[in-house]
């Protein structure tokens, strides 16, 4: 089991990752023009006012000096206090973190549904009606904005059909599920075109690959050839973009959160950038920069777990 | 004497332009039961593409069998339904392929890769396949079947995945093994061994063979037939000595020419005329180590791998050296650290009485600007993009060759390498692979190199062509009094073209002396192993027994 070491050490390698993750989102938070103090105040600012809120957050300590206390509450399982909510950071992402988390779950699983038989279709009957079928709907799918797909799928199924919700969440989890149908098919209608035009490409070159000339040689059937041998050759490049693209996902998710109106992280992130609420902005950063890392590490997993070749 | 398969007048054809190209022509060829046949023939004769029509797994669609029949004990198989086909495959012919690395399925375990074709064909249950899968790898020699059953191609060395491959082929007891140039990616050694399998698995199973190479040599050891085509025409069948001792067609002639023999020992070339007092190149107690693993913040100690453990010798103007070993004896990495494109970790390489070690930006100048390489692919080698005469005009103009000069320098080069002059406009992709590795050769003279290093350069070549390319280095050799170290792991070759050759095992050089010298008289059994093992074309100088009856443990 030695080629699972790399799970036990590849965290350690993880932490300088992070501090340059939290240096930056810290950094980065700071220069975007505008005073949360300001906006917190409104109408009511004062000269005096600004700089009581200011000094209540820490904000007028240089900038050295806030990082460090960034550090020492982190340590202390501590984000600080939202500005906006007046409730630490962690509590307040934990609330909104379940929305996000099923909305990326579901589109994935959506995703790989869609994408698996697209491709495998398109793959076995290559240059011919369904392949070029398969391959105008992807390339549509990647084209297509995920706002507009939104807007449209709420058209057809919400207006239209009254199948489902038009926003919000639910409460239970079939309710949950049904609200979130219609964010996650957005979602993986372009997912699965990028997972499916990577997947078609592995299987047919999979298909004429000499594994699958020799399995043939041995008179083994197309379906046992291609469950057995071009399947699992194919997988191991598409798993290392399905794991770049659920990262890119996960801060992606903020224009689908938006449109139907589903009570997560990206919600709140725009919210907090819109009313300059620090401690929020780079908590939500860091949360969503560690489940990047996170998602790349399981990626690696699996990949160690399928291709026996993989040393990492 | 019955024959089990029969092919007749079959026929292949390419559907891609207008008309059909024909590529297998009304070829008629009998194989016996029990019998070992021969296919011969160069790239591009048609001699896979006949065994592919037979098995009915043809590589394109645009390709079908036209004419003729393959009659399998009674049942046409150009007829056959694919069902049919599916037990036909695996089960009454199994076929091996050249490249086990890139057949095996590298993310399957290969004991389940033999238990598949069992448990399809004969309906075996999970542990019946399993042993009768680990029965199979003892047979092809494993070591530890039941353990290895759970291993990984990559695991195995090249040869143990050869006979990976056999076990898979043989699973289900097939009569009929076609093996498509099975040792062409081996070393000599373990492409004796496999021979050597390859006949014990006849006797044992009553196999009958197709045997696919371009090596008249294999043909001559382990066949009882012999069958040369060309061109997708069968020129000539009989049996081995009658085809060997009496070719009737020229292209037959042509093929036993070329082939590269040992000569008979004895008879010593001689020796290099005058010699100078300082060597052109000298090699002292060099040692190339590479780094494996290690990474940033990873935890455990770096590693090293030795892939050149204190190498000496030197080289005079005008010698013609061969380096010779198996492949992962450290070749390839000498000599790129020669040249200054491996980091040398201890030890000098000194041309020319610069050393590389110590001033390394003045030997590099200097090595740049007067030694040359040429490649083993002789097509990868060159940019697609250029023609013959911009490669060549490349070269010239870096080394500071005025505009108004190069047109003529370059049709002298190209006179020299034997290539017409209108070769000069053409891309590498319309020049054949001989073609292609001249460019390759006149590219490296184009500097006027005092030290030419040559890695393999005939290996990816057909044997004629390879004749071509060895006598055209003999002859600029002679004519240039060029400096040449021939890396190769054809032992013939180097035997007929250098005076000295240095043997590498393992990084070491174990035996370095004049060519005539070692090859008759061996000084270690390593080399004497290596020798044994190159088949030769005379069937009655049988190849030596491997080394030892198990086969090596997995690397």
């Amino acid at each position: 089991m030695h080629r699972y070491k790399f799970v036990l050490y590849r965290p350690l390698q993880l932490l300088p990752v992070l501090f340059g993750i939290s240096v930056i989102t810290f950094v980065l938070v700071r220069l975007i023009p505008g005073d949360p103090a300001r906006v917190l105040l409104g109408t009511r600012a004062t000269p005096t006012a600004i700089a009581r809120i200011r000094e209540q957050y820490g904000l007028d300590e240089p900038i050295w000096l806030q990082y460090f206390y960034f550090i020492e509450n982190l340590g202390r399982g501590e984000m600080g206090k939202s500005i906006l909510y007046k409730i630490d950071v962690l509590k307040l992402i934990a609330t909104r973190i379940e929305p996000t988390l099923m909305l990326v779950l579901t589109s994935v699983v959506l995703s790989i549904l869609i994408a698996l038989p697209m491709s495998a279709i398109a793959a076995r009957c290559q240059g011919r009606l369904p392949d070029h079928a398969v391959r105008i709907v992807s390339t549509m799918g990647i084209g297509f904005p995920p706002f507009w797909l939104a807007l449209m799928l709420i058209i057809f199924f919400s207006v239209q059909l009254d199948l489902f919700p038009v926003s919000g969440y639910g409460e239970t989890i079939p309710e949950k599920l049904w609200h979130l149908a219609l964010p996650s098919l957005t979602i993986a209608l372009s997912l699965s075109a990028v997972i499916t035009r990577s997947l078609r490409a592995a299987m047919i070159h999979s298909l004429r690959s000499d594994v699958a000339t020799a399995a043939r040689a041995r008179g083994m059937p197309e379906g046992i050839v291609f469950w057995r041998h071009v399947l699992p050759n194919s997988l191991v490049p598409t798993i290392n973009l399905l794991a770049v693209n659920i990262g890119w996902l996960i801060g992606g998710s903020v224009v689908v959160e938006s449109v139907f109106a589903l009570p997560g992280m990206g919600q709140l992130l725009v919210r907090a950038i819109f009313s300059r609420d620090y401690m929020v902005v780079q908590g939500v950063a860091m949360v969503f920069a560690c489940a990047t890392v996170l998602v790349n590490f399981l990626a690696d997993i699996i990949t160690v777990t399928v291709d026996p070749r993989v040393k990492l | 004497m019955t024959a089990l398969l029969s092919i007749r007048d079959l026929v292949v054809n390419f559907h891609g332009g207008p008309e059909p190209r024909t590529l297998i022509d009304r070829v008629s060829v009998d194989l016996a039961k029990g019998e070992i046949l021969g296919l011969v023939g160069e790239s591009g004769s048609g001699k896979s593409l006949l065994c592919r029509a037979v098995m009915g797994l043809l590589p394109s669609r645009r390709l079908s069998v036209d004419g003729g029949s393959v009659m399998l004990e009674g049942r046409d198989l150009v007829r056959a339904s694919t069902a049919d086909m599916l037990s036909v495959r695996g089960r009454e012919i199994g076929m091996i392929f050249q490249n086990p690395t890139s057949h095996l399925d590298p993310v399957m375990k290969i004991g389940d890769q033999i238990a598949e074709g069992i448990r399809f064909h004969e309906g075996a249950g999970g542990r019946e396949a399993r042993e009768a899968a680990v029965e199979m790898l003892a047979k092809v020699g494993f070591p530890d079947p039941s353990r290895q059953y759970d291993s990984y191609p990559h695991e195995f060395s090249g040869g143990m995945r050869q006979r990976a491959m056999i076990a898979a082929a043989l699973s289900c007891r097939p009569k009929i093994l076609i093996a498509d140039e099975p040792t062409t990616a081996l070393d000599v050694t373990i492409q004796a061994q496999i021979l050597e399998l390859l006949l014990d698995l006849r006797e044992s199973l009553g196999l009958s063979v197709i045997l696919i190479t371009h090596d008249l040599g294999i043909v001559a050891q382990t066949c009882d037939r012999i069958a040369v085509m060309r061109g997708g025409r069968l020129v000539e069948q009989g049996p081995k000595r009658e085809v060997l001792a009496a070719p009737r067609h020229d292209y037959t002639r042509m093929l036993i020419g070329s082939h590269p023999s040992l000569p008979a020992a004895g008879e010593a070339k001689p020796a290099a005329a005058h010699r100078q007092a300082r060597p052109l190149l000298e090699v002292d107690d060099l040692h190339v180590r590479f780094d494996v693993g290690g990474s940033f913040l990873r935890f455990g100690g770096r590693k090293q791998v030795s892939a050149v453990k204190g190498v000496s010798f030197q080289v005079m103007e005008g010698d013609t050296i061969g380096i010779v070993g198996e492949s992962g004896s450290g070749k390839s990495t000498l000599a790129r650290a020669i040249l200054g494109l491996t980091p040398l970790s201890s030890g000098h390489v000194t041309f020319d009485g610069v050393d590389l070690a110590q001033q390394p930006g003045r030997a590099l100048a200097k090595l740049r600007r007067e030694t040359a390489m040429v490649f083993q692919d002789p097509l990868n080698a060159l940019n697609p993009r250029f023609t013959v005469a911009e490669t060549l005009g490349e070269v010239l103009k870096v080394n500071g060759m005025p505009s108004a000069d190069i047109p003529g320098r370059i049709d002298e080069l190209l006179d020299l390498v034997h290539l017409g002059r209108e070769f000069a406009g053409r891309k590498p992709r319309s020049l054949s692979g001989g073609q292609c590795q001249r460019v390759g050769i006149a590219r490296a003279l184009a500097v006027n190199p005092r030290l030419i290093i040559a890695d393999e350069c005939v290996a990816a070549l057909d044997v004629t062509i390879q004749k071509q390319i060895v006598d055209l280095f003999a002859e600029l050799k002679a004519r240039m009094n060029l400096t040449l170290l021939f890396i190769a792991h054809d032992l013939a070759i180097v035997r007929n073209l250098c005076e000295r050759v240095l043997v590498m095992y393992h990084g070491e050089v174990v035996e370095d002396g004049p060519s005539a010298e070692i090859f008759a008289r061996p000084q270690r059994p390593y080399t004497a192993a290596l020798i044994g093992a190159v088949p030769d074309i005379d069937p009655d100088k049988k190849l030596l027994a491997p080394r030892s009856d198990t086969a090596p443990a997995a690397a």
